[in-house]
């Protein structure tokens, strides 16, 4: 399912946060929103998701949102919620899935994010920030839907964990097409498992495949200060692990 | 023999049924309140619900219908409000039900001689509790609880993170509404048992008690209905051989429950 982000914009009260974003994401490839802190990247995806007010049009499969909300799947970059929450894991699978589950596709799932079937009977609120994340990226894929926004994926979760989530995604997308738009600040990765990448700082800098569209003089653009890097090699050295 | 003497007495019985609806259905809402942390509310519309009770009475209607419609008026408005403003819950909760309380005492006043009905709202009295109000009460009861079970997963998904669950597609909104409403309605059915002042502690006790012994959130909302029953019958038993007031006993009873409760896990 294609993405179609044209002229989107958001101002709170004098600011422009974001100014005239437009960018086209084919159906089954995976792109990145890449940009420095602040410059606007989990508000892009908010206001893709209508969660805070935006002019433009945000089209998916050249539908609005409203018709197609059911086949997105979202993993916020921090998940608020009360810690002291009365619900096991098992428990927020089971009430907030779209559609029944069956214990076996559960534990797959489970296993898919490295975590056990036993950890359904913890409560959601004594889970660790990485085993939460994983949750959440068990729960956002776990009807394989046609597209899927994550931001910062890979937040709270070690290396291992990380390869697990992209692999996930790699597979998400082969096994079902999935359109993936994904926020990170790791290039590297980012350069090695995308078809595409949006950059933006406040406006678009650039957008295509990450070989052609991040060229030094767009880095710097989009970075500010000049990186220090040979043309290219950014994408080797500019790993940030949370 | 003796004991089982109140089973013979018919307001004794009405209000023993009354009291397992109320019980079912303020604690289960209750768990939502708790979970959302708008405990406020309840106090907000059962006070509030004043104003519809005064109308009922200046103008010779029903007051429970009257108060009913009022409360859910409340609701809806407090709904409206909230969405179109940047003030939170609590503020807009506390201009309405203190207007709407002031509108109730200016009515009152209109009104003539003494009022049992007005003081029976207001402190709650279990032989105020008619068969028609029976009927009102099993009725609502058993449409908000078929409601609540229904939607139980969009009501703790929207409990758990608004966002995520707008994002899922769940009518976040319609929901919320709906939510408002049937607390105002379930307030207000309440107080006929409990009186304005007391009935927010059914929405409160249950389930903070409930909330110190379980991890899950079946055996939560289970348990907040299995606490509440437990002592809206304890209080309505003891308020009868004791001669006490109903609602204040069953508000105490819960407190004592509750206090023994956290000293109980304190201990642990």
């Amino acid at each position: 399912m294609a993405i179609d982000v044209s002229d989107l914009s958001i101002r709170y009260e004098a600011n422009e946060i974001l100014s005239h974003i437009s960018f086209e994401i084919n159906a089954g490839e995976i792109a990145a929103v890449i940009g420095p802190n602040g410059s606007g990247k989990t508000t892009l995806l908010r206001a893709m998701l209508g969660l805070i007010p935006s002019t433009g049009i945000v089209k998916f499969d050249g539908q609005p949102l409203s018709h197609m909300r059911a086949r997105i799947g979202y993993l916020p970059q921090r998940f608020h919620f009360d810690r002291e929450f009365p619900i096991t894991v098992g428990e927020y699978f089971a009430l907030t899935a779209q559609k029944k589950l069956s214990s076996q596709s559960l534990h797959q799932k489970l296993e898919e994010v490295g975590l056990l079937p036993s950890i359904l009977q913890k409560k959601l609120g004594s889970l660790s920030g990485g085993q939460l994340q994983r949750c959440l990226m068990a729960h956002a894929t776990l009807h394989h839907p046609s597209i899927l926004i994550l931001d910062e994926p890979s937040t709270g979760i070690d290396v291992v964990g990380e390869q697990q989530f992209y692999d996930l995604i790699q597979a998400e997308r082969t096994n079902h097409q999935t359109t993936i738009l994904l926020v990170s600040h790791d290039i590297a990765v980012v350069s090695a498992v995308v078809d595409q990448v949006v950059c933006i700082n406040k406006k678009l800098i650039c957008f295509g495949p990450p070989k052609l569209a991040l060229t030094e003089e767009k880095l710097s653009e989009l970075y500010g200060a000049k990186q220090g890097h040979g043309k290219g090699t950014l994408f080797f050295h500019h790993r940030h692990h949370p | 023999m003796i004991l089982l003497e109140f089973l013979t007495l018919p307001f004794m019985i009405r209000a023993l049924i009354a009291g397992a609806f109320l019980g079912v259905l303020l604690s289960s809402l209750g768990v939502f309140v708790a979970l959302r942390r708008m405990t406020f509310f309840g106090e907000g519309i059962a006070h509030a619900s004043l104003a519809g009770i005064a109308i009922a009475l200046l103008l010779g209607f029903a007051p429970l219908p009257v108060a009913i419609l009022w409360a859910i008026l409340i609701a809806v408005l407090l709904f409206i409000v909230e969405r179109r403003t940047r003030l939170s819950s609590d503020t807009i909760l506390g201009i309405f039900f203190t207007s709407s309380m002031a509108l109730g005492v200016i009515l009152m006043n209109q009104t003539n001689g003494y009022q049992p009905e007005l003081i029976s709202f207001l402190f709650g009295s279990i032989l105020s509790v008619s068969v028609n109000d029976l009927w009102i009460i099993g009725v609502f009861t058993a449409v908000i609880m078929s409601w609540l079970l229904r939607f139980r997963g969009h009501l703790t998904f929207l409990s758990l993170s608004e966002e995520q669950a707008l994002v899922r597609g769940i009518p976040v909104g319609m929901q919320t509404l709906l939510l408002y409403i049937a607390l105002s309605v379930a307030t207000v059915l309440g107080v006929k048992i409990l009186g304005i002042v007391l009935i927010s502690a059914l929405l409160i006790l249950p389930p903070a008690i409930s909330r110190l012994y379980t991890k899950s959130f079946h055996s939560h909302l289970l348990w907040s209905i299995l606490f509440s029953e437990m002592i809206i019958f304890s209080g309505l038993l003891l308020s009868y051989f004791y001669d006490l007031p109903s609602g204040a006993t069953i508000v105490l009873l819960g407190a004592v429950v509750f206090f023994l409760s956290l000293l109980l896990k304190a201990r642990r």
